[in-house]
């Protein structure tokens, strides 16, 4: 898969093209805008990562740019510091797929964009697999064995939150932003996060021998795959 | 009293006083220009009299003056002659009197001539009497008539007054109506001109609305300041944490390194949190955020639960909630969603172990009350005051993220118009009021 990232902070974009290479993911760079709208000219990308404050522009006008080539699905995530509450609403009603305020934690970014993936491609089936789980996005219900798990809703997100970034450290702080998101909390270091890890590991154990599922000393989860 | 009231009265006033002074102008003039007509009538009677004087003539009115005869059934008019005692000078000046004489029972007003005359070296007295009653009923019709006009003027005028006000008025209303009550933030005004031909108001709807446009420019700016700010700040923060991410993921970090950077990510988020908390409270003042959905509040406390319901089993806390009615607003859901989230938040937070939330609501007066009691640490009464000088942002030495949570609330509550009352004793608990208005 391709990315396009057009960011005018060099820092970020190299930080976000180390992470998205471990990732296998191909990596293409935009500093402005007039470049971004060559690259969009020439080539497909599975995502574009957009920023909107960009030195000779707005980020808005690569997105209608693209938007007027036809037959182009290539996935836009706008990614922004400028924080203007209209810019959201703006930015999918341009027909950007998704919206991450900055600063993200890359992490979430890797989970947007895996949901925009089993959107865009209508996966046949919207499971995925992990060791002898299978987790249906859809329903968001975990099964093993075709046996169904009960699991709470926060259990479940962040079940899904830590198997999209599988194989990745993912901080406690990282998870407790995406299950309680909207709760600014200055000390967001909670152990609530904890509590329902240990929850969701419990009944998954009660499956099976999860030793896949580690707890990264004091700073978060892992799952390996 | 509106400015068309009043106008409407002062007209009434002055033209009721004008009415009444050129009234009894002509109520006074009437009577002297009639008296002055009646007396020059009785001169010349007298005249008449004093020269067909006889003896005869004498005698008769002499005789007829027992039984006060007069010469005409109306008795419009009578003359009196007595005999006077021949002592003393003679007064033979003519004066005139208005008085009242019973004639053959009739009580009437009279204008009466007195005189006194020598004949043949008698002296006499004469009395001429003309009835004034013809005078008086002029004077009551004219007087009538005057009230009817005077009452007829008078409506006359408050309706046409009332009309003409209204209409020379009615742009000075629209304005005052459309271009300050019903405007609460410069994006949502209408700078098209009310239609006048009264240049006062023109000028007057020209200031409000480059008074609005300075306003709205400055919340331009402040948009674009706080989106500058925004980007200025937030960008140094992403980069921050994307590369401690990148270094976390690296296998072979020592482990008192990793422990850094992750304390170095928190101390970043706690940044980060910071700075999301005031620029939220600054775009809320800035009116960036849309009040348009319909946010039912018992809806909310649902879905807050839910959120929180992991905290609130952790503490053990008895939640109750009695939210009875089904009340909603039209607002920013998202906002009020903050508001109460931080609110229930905090009564956790800072809540004992097996503690107390009590949520409930009631109707009192065009307000809809939604209380929030719980049976936390309380704080002292001068901080619970503190609280709400803090809710202004006066005090900002924000001691466990408590202003902040608080400096939101109140940003948001002050959004919607809400009124937050805040009680509290330390170590009992603390009582939140939310007064949502029913409009």
């Amino acid at each position: 898969m391709n990315v396009l990232i057009v960011e005018d902070e060099k820092a970020l974009a190299l930080e976000m093209n180390e992470f998205l290479s471990k990732e296998g993911y191909i990596v293409e760079h935009a500093w402005k805008k007039s470049s971004a709208e060559e690259k969009i000219f020439v080539n497909n990308y599975d995502f574009i990562l957009l920023d909107l404050g960009l030195p000779d522009g707005d980020g808005f006008e690569v997105l209608k740019q693209l938007k007027n080539i036809k037959n182009r699905d290539d996935a836009v995530i706008i990614l922004t510091a400028r924080g203007a509450v209209d810019d959201r609403i703006k930015g999918l009603e341009e027909g950007a797929d998704d919206y991450l305020p900055k600063p993200f934690s890359l992490n979430e970014l890797m989970a947007r964009m895996h949901a925009i993936i089993r959107r865009k491609h209508k996966l046949e089936k919207n499971e995925v697999k992990i060791h002898d789980f299978v987790l249906d996005i859809q329903n968001r219900t975990v099964s093993f064995n075709e046996e169904r798990i009960p699991l709470t809703k926060k259990e479940f997100e962040i079940f899904n939150y830590l198997v999209l970034n599988k194989n990745r450290v993912v901080s406690r702080m990282s998870l407790t932003e995406h299950v309680w998101g909207d709760i600014l909390e200055v000390n967001s270091d909670s152990n609530f996060v904890d509590v329902h890890v240990k929850n969701l590991r419990k009944k998954l154990t009660q499956c099976t021998l999860t030793d896949w599922f580690e707890t990264v000393r004091s700073i978060g989860y892992r799952i390996n795959y | 009293m509106n400015l068309q009231a009043k106008f409407a009265l002062y007209n009434a006033i002055t033209k009721i006083a004008i009415i009444l002074v050129l009234g009894s102008i002509i109520l006074l003039s009437l009577e002297t220009i009639s008296s002055n007509h009646l007396d020059a009538r009785l001169k010349k009677k007298r005249l008449k009299v004093i020269e067909n004087l006889n003896d005869n003539e004498i005698n008769s009115l002499i005789k007829n003056n027992h039984s006060f005869t007069d010469y005409n059934i109306l008795k419009e008019e009578f003359i009196v002659l007595t005999a006077i005692p021949n002592t003393g000078n003679i007064d033979t000046t003519i004066f005139f009197k208005t008085d009242r004489r019973e004639i053959e029972g009739d009580i009437e007003i009279y204008r009466i001539l007195n005189d006194q005359f020598e004949f043949r070296n008698k002296r006499y007295k004469l009395e001429l009497g003309e009835t004034m009653t013809a005078m008086d009923s002029i004077k009551t019709t004219v007087r009538f008539y005057m009230l009817i006009v005077l009452v007829i003027a008078l409506l006359i005028t408050l309706i046409t007054d009332y009309a003409f006000t209204n209409l020379i008025l009615k742009p000075f209303y629209k304005i005052i109506d459309q271009k300050i009550n019903k405007v609460n933030d410069p994006t949502h005004y209408n700078y098209a001109n009310i239609p006048t031909n009264t240049n006062d108001f023109r000028i007057l709807d020209n200031s409000i609305n480059s008074l609005m446009r300075k306003i709205a420019n400055l919340f331009l700016l402040e948009k674009q300041f706080i989106a500058n700010v925004s980007h200025e700040l937030l960008t140094p923060i992403s980069i921050l944490s994307s590369r401690l991410e990148n270094m976390l993921a690296s296998e072979d970090l020592p482990l008192a390194h990793e422990n850094k950077i992750f304390a170095s990510l928190k101390t970043l988020n706690r940044l980060k949190v910071i700075i999301n908390s005031l620029l939220l409270i600054s775009k809320v003042e800035n009116e960036q955020y849309l009040k348009t959905d319909d946010i039912y509040i018992k809806q909310e406390l649902d879905d807050i639960y839910e959120d929180l319901e992991d905290r609130i089993i952790d503490k053990e806390i008895i939640y109750t909630n009695t939210v009875n009615e089904n009340f909603f607003l039209t607002g920013n859901k998202g906002l009020i969603h903050t508001l109460l989230i931080n609110i229930i938040n905090n009564s956790i937070k800072y809540n004992i172990k097996g503690g107390k939330i009590t949520i409930s609501d009631h109707i009192n007066q065009k307000m809809y009350v939604l209380s929030i009691i719980d049976t936390g640490i309380g704080m002292e009464k001068d901080s619970a005051s503190d609280a709400f000088k803090r809710f202004e942002r006066k005090n900002n030495n924000t001691e466990e993220g408590f202003g902040l949570g608080l400096a939101i609330v109140n940003s948001i509550a002050k959004f919607h118009q809400l009124n937050i009352k805040i009680q509290s004793e330390k170590d009992k608990g603390t009582e939140i009021e939310i007064e949502f208005p029913i409009s």
